[in-house]
């Protein structure tokens, strides 16, 4: 069995007074694609950041490649191959698309550089047309582009990504699919939430849902593909 | 949904966001918001032309629609309407690269049928994929058994990659046209 990742033994997370999580149990090993799903304010992005140390769960354990990280700053955890596409993006708009691209670089936890500043040029040519352009002067579809890029540039064991393909339009969220699929080739574990089920359950091999803060499934994707009374209770569509 | 037939939905997804794409590509043109990028609109008429007629069609007409006609009588005009479609698939798409010919050579005289071309064509694409949808879908649904699905689907799951091609090889094309295409539609240069 392959290397565990990240793992979450009965995560309680809230917010102020409010109990969003409710003891999730999480595990994603190396390799693996994992579609986190569900409705909106479920608790899927809590989720996430609960697991990064961006929003300090108040019971339950996190564990990086079996060390307990519960407490670790975010950093930390990036340090040890775990990468994070935030919603809404994030890239430095003052920046320009090649600087966001080398600050970002590093050898990942067991020194592989197999994600050079040229492989992800490859990756996004369109990065590369846009190479001395400052942040904020890409689109929407190019930010997302050098987000991705950025966190490949870490050289990354896992990969998370929170709605990728938000606001952008079909063609361009078709293309950062086929990219998102292409990484997925390469053997780096991916996290994904999105609201296209269809899409993210093809590129992940399992499938986990939350209603109101609990896992009501966890299981391979493909049930939840050809299931429409599960998709219909759970996710409303 | 039968694993079959959501891969047709993906691929009708697919051609429907490029179909998408070539109308507000028009509109754009229309009002004088974007530039006739004929390099795009050949890809994207290249791209519409291949992936129905190479990789979509075919699985319907020889594993959908052949196991559906020995099972229920009540699917037979929907699908010899569909299979004519299918059959004039070459016709209409040469017809939109012709209207795009004219346009590239005539100019601005020419959009309104170049114009009228594209409207014609994803209008009829649309009532073809939706009488698919709505019509072909609850008949299989209903009759197909165990055994049609399981032929069915083994030949559907060797070719399950919507918008590239069963072995990728219109990857590149796709991308060529996001990179083309002006924002909104994709991510090329300003219209």
């Amino acid at each position: 069995m392959s290397k565990m990742l990240l793992e979450a033994k009965e995560l309680h997370t809230y917010y102020g007074a409010s109990h969003i999580l409710h003891g999730i149990d999480f595990h994603i090993r190396q390799g693996e694609g994992i579609a986190l799903m569900g409705r909106n304010g479920m608790g899927k992005t809590t989720l996430i950041k609960s697991l990064l140390g961006i929003v300090r769960p108040r019971h339950g354990r996190v564990m990086v490649c079996g060390d307990d990280f519960t407490k670790a700053p975010t950093y930390r955890i990036a340090q040890r191959g775990i990468a994070y596409v935030p919603e809404g993006r994030g890239i430095f708009p003052n920046l320009s698309v090649r600087e966001n691209l080398q600050m970002a670089a590093r050898a990942g936890v067991d020194g592989q550089r197999e994600w050079t500043f040229e492989r992800v040029m490859a990756t996004f040519p369109r990065l590369g047309e846009r190479i001395n352009n400052g942040g904020w002067q890409l689109s929407g579809g190019e930010q997302q582009m050098l987000t991705i890029g950025r966190a490949l540039m870490t050289n990354p064991d896992l990969l998370i990504l929170d709605e990728a393909t938000e606001g952008l339009a079909p063609l361009i969220a078709l293309e950062i699919w086929r990219i998102v699929k292409e990484i997925r080739k390469t053997g780096i574990a991916t996290m994904i939430v999105d609201k296209n089920h269809s899409a993210v359950t093809s590129i992940c091999d399992r499938a986990m849902i939350l209603v109101k803060g609990e896992v009501v499934f966890d299981g391979d994707s493909e049930t939840v593909r050809d299931n429409p009374e599960l998709i219909q209770k759970y996710l409303g569509v | 949904m039968k694993k079959a037939l959501r891969i047709i939905h993906e691929e009708h997804r697919a051609l429907a966001a490029m179909l998408g794409g070539l109308r507000q590509l028009v509109e754009g043109i229309e009002k004088g918001r974007m530039k006739a990028d004929f390099g795009l609109i050949g890809a994207m008429i290249e791209y519409i032309d291949k992936l129905p007629e190479k990789v979509h069609h075919p699985k319907e007409n020889d594993y959908l629609f052949a196991r559906l006609r020995t099972r229920c009588a009540e699917a037979l005009p929907v699908i010899e309407r569909l299979e004519a479609d299918h059959r004039r698939g070459e016709a209409r798409i040469r017809a939109l690269e012709a209207a795009a010919d004219v346009f590239r050579q005539g100019g601005e005289i020419a959009f309104p049928a170049f114009h009228a071309e594209v409207l014609r064509y994803i209008e009829e694409e649309w009532k073809h994929m939706n009488a698919e949808e709505h019509e072909i879908f609850p008949l299989a649904e209903k009759h197909l058994q165990d055994e049609d699905w399981a032929a069915i689907e083994a030949a559907f799951v060797a070719n399950d990659n919507p918008w590239e091609g069963a072995a990728g090889e219109y990857a590149q094309l796709f991308s060529k046209i996001v990179n083309l295409a002006p924002p909104p539609i994709g991510l090329g240069p300003g219209g």
